[in-house]
């Protein structure tokens, strides 16, 4: 039996000539273990894949801008002083609705 | 090759369920019959917040500042449709988008088969989306302003015009 150093110390020429020299018995239960070819470069071509796909995707269903409706920025604020005074008026009428449901309320449990 | 085809498949489903907003829904219906819209772009708002100071007049004659929420607008967008069919279909997609960016209910009234509702998005400092919807019969409006609004601020304006 070699020692791991000897066998360290064999040339490729060496090995050559004990591959080759068929007089050398092989165990029937010797199997040859190749390391696998690990997935990373399919997973990494796949991602990077995925990535450009995700940008060129987003940029395709970019939502275009509008055109703006005002030119003059004081037309543009008395649009949104009215969007501000619907919201306001919406709030308005919710409270209204409120009180009123609150003074009905108040009749019938003073008439009961 | 499958995985690959997989992992593009939820891109695009993924794409196209944040791809919804305001400014898609402008663009689908504001040039359609019997809508009216309004945009105001982000320049825009970079030009207003230039202006001196903007005050609003409340419902009791009260003047309400709007500039510290002015100023950090970015962008307006308004439809106004009296077309049963269009007002239909954008309720249904407004409806979707609010679900689907989970939005936050803060008022609804109903009145005499009107309903209003208010919907804030953001966290509990600040507002990046406030949208306004009116459904009245045939008619429906949808409103959204979207930035970074400072919700104590918005909710005292609120008030305020409110008065």
């Amino acid at each position: 039996m070699k020692r791991i150093q000897d066998i360290e110390k064999l040339t490729a020429a060496d090995w050559d000539r004990i591959g080759a020299d068929e007089s050398i018995p092989v165990p029937e239960d010797f199997k040859v273990r190749l390391p696998r070819r690990r997935p990373v470069a399919i997973w990494s071509i796949a991602a990077s894949v995925a990535v450009v796909a995700g940008i060129g995707l987003t940029a395709l269903l970019r939502t275009p801008e509008p055109e703006d409706t005002f030119t003059d920025p004081y037309l543009a604020y008395a649009a949104i002083e009215q969007a501000f005074g619907r919201m306001g008026d919406a709030v308005s009428r919710g409270a209204e609705l409120i009180e009123q449901k609150e003074t009905e309320f108040n009749k019938v449990t003073y008439w009961k | 090759m499958k995985k690959l085809i997989i992992i593009i498949a939820s891109l695009l489903v993924a794409v196209s369920a944040f791809g919804q907003n305001a400014k898609e829904l402008y663009n689908k219906y504001s040039d359609l019959k019997g809508v009216s819209a309004v945009y105001v772009s982000p320049a825009m708002f970079r030009m207003i917040g230039k202006l001196p100071d903007m005050d609003m007049e409340a419902e009791n004659g009260e003047k309400v500042n709007l500039t510290p929420i002015v100023k950090n607008l970015s962008g307006f967008y308004l439809l106004d449709v009296d077309d049963a069919t269009v007002a239909d279909k954008l309720f249904a997609e407004v409806r979707r988008m609010i679900d689907g960016k989970k939005y936050e209910l803060l008022f609804e009234a109903k009145d005499n088969g009107e309903v209003t509702r208010l919907f804030t998005n953001g966290n509990g400092k600040t507002v990046s989306s406030i949208i306004l919807t009116t459904k009245d019969g045939d008619e429906f409006t949808f409103m959204s302003l979207e930035g970074n609004m400072d919700r104590e601020q918005l909710e005292n304006i609120l008030a305020e015009s409110a008065k």
